[in-house]
């Protein structure tokens, strides 16, 4: 049945003499929200029994293509054909009904609800309204159980692991017969023999026929399983070609569109003094266990890891966010013990967070105060409207805010636009410690290259950058040291030349090597 | 598109003025007393109690709270107020009455801010413990003999023949627009409100901000018991029955928002006059009062649709 | 090199941690209330006397039905602030239907259908108006409530001028609301009924996991294909036809109809109640049975304080504080639940 399959997959584009229409065939899709295009003209074909993956940086339209086709969003244009057929008015619950089901990397799990309840969630089994609970959790249990997902069907989904719940995740979209199954980063929890697992999965499902599309950052996945690879850039298809042959050179070209050196600044680095030094830093939550790392003026500290590996804690617990229960930091020399942010910010530490929208913003507020936040402490007191003002216009003019009207809604502004107004706040007082949260997350690429230039100015004034960040190549790149964490220990610390992929990733997965 | 923004920015300024021009025209209509000077000043006079109570609540508001006992702190205060002057003369009324109201304030603002518990069963549980002391020190009675001397500075003297409760709201309106706009603690309150995970870890002393915003609210409404009790010439247990409803619709139709961080004094202030004279042209033209509640409740519902409406904008 | 695996689930090794663990393995309600009754039990004499726990059970059904209504609108992340009205409103429109149609002469079972059903109708209307305000529009649930509230009160009111209405056949009165069934006031019987079935709609039904979704994660109810909307009209609604039965059992009991009944004072109960009972009022958590417990325990508490001539009006107080201080110790178990 594969066979056949990827007989009408393999001579190329589709032309409108092919036999058996596609599985799934999108074309010219748009989609704004807002005043922000996430999708300008996508298009994307899936054939039955292959894996599709769709391959773009962040903020180049991925998730936004995978919810128009999963019904979670409407498209503002183009044409959705299913097995041939144009789709109009599509919803969550038609498309599961139709066969699509998706697993998004924000959860569609209720934590409150057991594992079962979520399984079954919006079809459950009952009669007359009344639940066949027994029915229900023998077929959880089967299911479960055919996954090789070792989880109780009557455990609290809140109470689960991260990697778990996104077993759950994947369970449910299991439940009913599907025709297209949608997998949005579904690794990035996962352990190495877990994912091992998912990758049988997708195997086994391929086989049966199903079509899947793949959407992941990590080029050894895609190569591993890749039939398809559509590429995603500013939210419009780029290519879309057989996955044969494949390079992980040749993905990162694809998706960035220029050699991987050339996003990335050339930064100076000039190490001096070491301003922030851990030593054993373990947190009481134990997702930090005995870290010890040193940050210097002058130059960018990269932290990699997977997702969960505890590297946002490390930084956070610097910032007073997280509860330290032993270990010490000191500061420019001197023990500091982290209280919360005020201290921090007072000791000259100022983090950004990644998640901007919970942690960083009030989108409400006009950006000249959601800039001038951090410094509040500064005006004793009185805000001085005038002097405000003129300062935050000065600065968000330096980091090229467009449009430059500093009274708008931050909620009105694109994610790059946003981010701008957060480095703002690093610029409002005197900071010698900066530390980054995964800061090019959601943003577009020209943003980027912004925020990079941004990190190049503060390492040139002197200024200790720590950058923290899952986006493997942007750490390879802009680190003078790099830290890599596993499980919440470091791994390793490379520096100069020994700062490549290889190295890291097979910190990574050290696990098989241990 | 910014031109579109403005536009849509001036809408909400301009409905409840608006708004409340097509109503007193049609109170007009009906009764044409309701437009003579008299019956104007002695709205605005009657607006001012209220102006009161909804900076208050504004307050605490824009922080994305709430305060359900401002109006049995204000039976409290008035009652404790009132026992004090009648036994050490109007300055001990005062001074208990702005005492007990901090004392209130701080308590409820500590229990959310330091306790974290919902704002709603902090001040839930407070007006419980406002309506038992109100009634206990009372014994249910009203207290009688209040000072004249309270009445002269709170209710009938005037300045310049501008009333001393116009004086008064109008000293409290301008005062908190300053807080609000020109201090460190008027733009701690709507970020905290804003966002208070962010303000949080961008330095902002959130839950310094938040008891502040309790405890000022508090005196705000300690300070309108008082104006209340001058006015009635008693300390009154049921003084707060419907003041703490009323504060809040007058707030959110004055587009304070229920989400925390959005409004201001103008708002809070236009709402509660709005509000005042909806129910004294009502009176006037002899609606039922119970009619009138059905009314309010409309309006409340309508301005807060209204409020929903511009927030998806 | 070595690799420490995280343990998910760390042993409790002291006693205080096994100690809290049980206490959330049965909730420390049931165990507050043993220990109250076991307390009043041998220092009250007058406590376990049947009247007087009649009297308790009484009071505590009225509390419980009225809040297991608020319950399943707090379960979807709402609010209900118009219960009390609604209380009100139906003994007022059922006891002037009932009048009205026994007055013309109709047989008195035809008057109570009619009344009952004026009652019902008149409640549900109010439910449904919350409802579709809160799920269609948008608006604030508190607001819409109190809007709805003014506003049942007002026609409450006007509908009786504040004057109760008699004339309600003798049947629905001496027949039922005053009737002792198996040795227990019919009242307490229906209420345990109906909090019964309350229980068997969340256990059973799909109700439950779908009224738990909706206030859990709306987001993820929404994409599995719950009716998000229709969930959330059902809970206010549902809401509403619990209080306009307690307000129609209330009126069987008295004799008449009442604008006076339930009022802001039952809302705030209620709403206590629940939490008390450990509804969440973030949504998504919440059980009936939790809830008679919650209603009996405040019903307790402020029988003790009647039989110790606790002022009434120190009861107001003791009431406040220990409503906040459970959902301080609410918030507290979370906070320490987490860092575990």
């Amino acid at each position: 049945m594969a066979d056949s399959h990827n007989g009408g997959f393999t001579p190329g584009p589709d032309g409108p003499g092919a036999e058996a229409p596609p599985l799934l065939m999108l074309s010219g899709i748009g989609k704004r929200f807002g005043g922000v295009r996430a999708l300008g003209n996508a298009s994307l074909t899936l054939t039955a029994g292959s894996v599709h993956v769709l391959l773009g940086e962040n903020g180049a339209g991925k998730s936004t293509l995978i919810n128009i086709i999963a019904g979670s969003f409407g498209p503002d244009g183009g044409t959705y054909c299913l097995d041939g057929q144009p789709v109009r008015g599509l919803t969550p619950q038609r498309a599961r009904q139709a066969g699509i089901s998706a697993v998004f990397q924000e959860f569609s799990l209720a934590p409150n609800l057991t594992v079962e309840e979520n399984l079954f969630l919006g079809r459950e089994r009952h009669r007359l309204g009344v639940l066949d609970r027994r029915a229900m959790r023998l077929r959880a249990q089967a299911v479960l159980d055919d996954l090789g997902f070792d989880i109780s069907p009557r455990q609290r989904t809140g109470d689960l692991s991260r990697a778990h719940q996104q077993m759950v995740e994947i369970a449910k979209a299991l439940m009913d017969p599907v025709k297209v199954l949608i997998l949005d980063e579904p690794t990035a929890s996962l352990t190495e023999a877990e994912t091992e697992r998912l990758f049988a999965l997708v195997d086994r499902l391929r086989a049966e026929g199903v079509g899947i599309i793949y959407v992941s950052h990590r080029l050894r996945e895609i190569i591993r399983l890749a039939d398809r690879i559509t590429v995603l850039r500013d939210g419009c298809t780029v290519t879309s070609i057989d996955a044969a042959g494949v390079t992980e050179d040749g993905l990162v070209e694809l998706m960035t569109g220029r050699k991987m050196e050339a996003l990335y600044p050339q930064i100076p680095h000039a190490p001096g003094d070491a301003l922030l030094e851990l030593s054993g830093l373990t947190l009481a939550n134990r997702t930090v266990e005995d870290v010890s790392l040193i940050a210097r003026a002058g130059e960018i500290t990269g932290i990699a890891g997977l997702v969960g590996c505890g590297k946002s804690e490390v930084i956070r617990a610097v910032y007073g966010l997280e509860t330290v229960s032993s270990g010490s930091i000191r500061l420019k020399g001197q023990a500091y013990s982290p209280s919360g942010p005020a201290r921090a910010l007072t000791a000259g530490v100022c983090y950004f967070p990644s998640d901007r929208v919970a942690e960083g913003l009030a989108l409400g507020r006009p950006i000249r105060e959601n800039a001038s936040m951090a410094a509040l402490d500064r005006q004793r007191g009185v805000v001085r409207r005038g002097q405000e003002r003129s300062f935050i216009k000065a600065t968000m003019d330096r980091l090229r805010l467009r449009p430059a009207n500093i009274e708008r809604a931050v909620g009105t502004l694109s994610g790059g636009n946003r981010q701008k107004v957060m480095l703002a706040r690093g610029l409002t007082r005197p900071t010698q410690v900066f530390l980054f949260d995964e800061p090019t997350v959601g943003i577009d690429v020209g943003a980027k290259a912004e925020v990079y230039d941004f990190l190049r100015d503060l390492v040139r004034d002197g200024a200790a950058v720590v950058l923290v960040s899952s986006d493997l190549p942007e750490v390879l790149h802009l680190s003078n040291r790099l830290y890599v964490m596993h499980r919440g220990h470091i791994a390793a610390e490379l520096t100069g030349a020994d700062i490549t992929e290889a190295q890291v990733l097979a910190c990574f997965f050290q696990e098989d090597v241990a | 598109m910014s031109d579109q923004l403005s536009l849509r920015g001036m809408i909400p300024h301009l409905a409840l003025p608006l708004a409340l021009a097509v109503m007193l025209a049609g109170f007009s209509a009906v009764e044409p007393r309701s437009l003579s000077a008299g019956n104007l000043l002695n709205v605005l006079e009657q607006s001012s109690y209220l102006i009161v109570f909804t900076l208050a609540q504004t307050v605490v508001l824009l922080t994305r709270g709430f305060d359900l006992s401002v109006g049995m702190a204000a039976s409290a205060v008035s009652v404790a107020a009132a026992l004090a002057a009648v036994s050490f003369g109007g300055g001990a009324g005062v001074a208990v009455a702005l005492l007990l109201a901090g004392g209130i304030g701080l308590v409820n603002g500590a229990v959310v801010a330091l306790l974290r518990v919902n704002p709603f069963v902090a001040t839930l549980g407070m007006l419980n413990i406002c309506l038992g002391l109100s009634s206990t020190l009372s014994g249910g009675r009203p207290v009688t003999g209040v000072p004249d001397g309270l009445t002269t500075l709170f209710y009938s003297g005037a300045v310049l023949g501008v009333p001393a409760p116009v004086l008064i709201a109008a000293l409290c309106t301008g005062g908190l627009a300053l807080l609000l706009h020109r201090t460190v603690f008027g733009r701690s309150l709507y970020l905290t409100g804003g966002n208070p995970r962010a303000a949080e870890v961008a330095g902002v002393r959130v839950r310094l901000t938040l008891i502040g915003a309790y405890t000022l609210c508090a005196l705000l409404a300690g300070l309108g018991a008082v104006m209340l009790t001058a006015r009635t010439g008693s300390g009154e247990p049921s003084l707060g029955g419907s003041l703490t409803l009323e504060s809040i619709a007058a707030a959110v139709i004055g587009g304070v928002s229920l989400r925390g961080g959005a409004g201001g004094v103008t708002g809070a202030v236009l709402g509660a006059v709005f509000v005042t004279a909806l129910s004294n042209g009502m009176n006037l033209t002899r609606v039922d009062g119970n009619v009138q509640m059905i009314v309010l409740g409309v309006v409340v519902v309508a301005a807060v649709a209204l409020d929903r409406f511009r927030g998806s904008r | 090199m070595s690799v420490h695996l995280p343990s998910h689930h760390p042993q409790p090794q002291q006693f205080s941690d096994r100690l809290m663990l049980a206490v959330a393995g049965i909730g420390l309600l049931p165990l507050l209330l043993v220990a109250l009754v076991a307390v009043l039990a041998l220092t009250e004499p007058r406590f376990l006397g049947a009247v007087n726990l009649l009297n308790i059970l009484r009071t505590a059904s009225v509390l419980a039905v009225v809040a297991s209504g608020q319950m399943l609108v707090l379960i979807v992340g709402g609010f209900d602030l118009s219960v009390g009205a609604v209380v009100a409103l139906s003994s007022t429109v059922g006891a002037t239907a009932m009048a009205g149609v026994a007055a013309s002469g109709a047989s008195p079972a035809l008057a109570v259908t009619a009344g009952c059903a004026a009652g019902l109708g008149a409640g549900a209307v109010v439910g449904l108006v919350n409802g579709l305000c809160v799920a269609v529009l948008k608006v604030s649930p508190f607001m819409v409530t109190l809007g709805t509230m003014s506003a049942a009160s007002g026609v409450a009111l006007l509908l009786t001028n504040g004057i109760p209405v008699y004339g309600l056949p003798d049947g629905f009165v001496s027949g039922f609301g005053r009737a002792v069934w198996l040795g227990l006031p019919s009242a307490l019987v229906v209420s345990v009924v109906l909090l019964g079935a309350v229980a068997v709609m969340q256990r059973h039904t799909l109700a439950g996991p779908a009224l738990r979704a909706v206030g859990g994660n709306l987001q993820a109810a929404r994409v599995s294909g719950v009716a998000v909307r229709g969930w959330t009209v059902a809970a206010y609604v549902g809401c509403a036809v619990l209080a306009s039965l307690t307000g129609l059992l209330l009126t069987a009991r008295i004799g008449s109809g009442q604008a006076s009944l339930g009022g802001l004072n039952m809302t705030m109960e209620s709403i206590a109640t629940a939490v008390i009972a450990g509804v969440s009022l973030r949504g998504g958590a919440g059980r009936v049975e939790m809830v008679a417990l919650g209603a009996v325990f405040l019903a307790v508490i402020s029988n003790a304080m009647n039989l110790s001539r606790v002022d009434s009006k120190a009861q107001l107080v003791v009431l406040g504080v220990i409503l906040i201080a459970a959902v301080a110790l609410d918030e507290l178990g979370k906070r320490r639940r987490v860092r575990v």
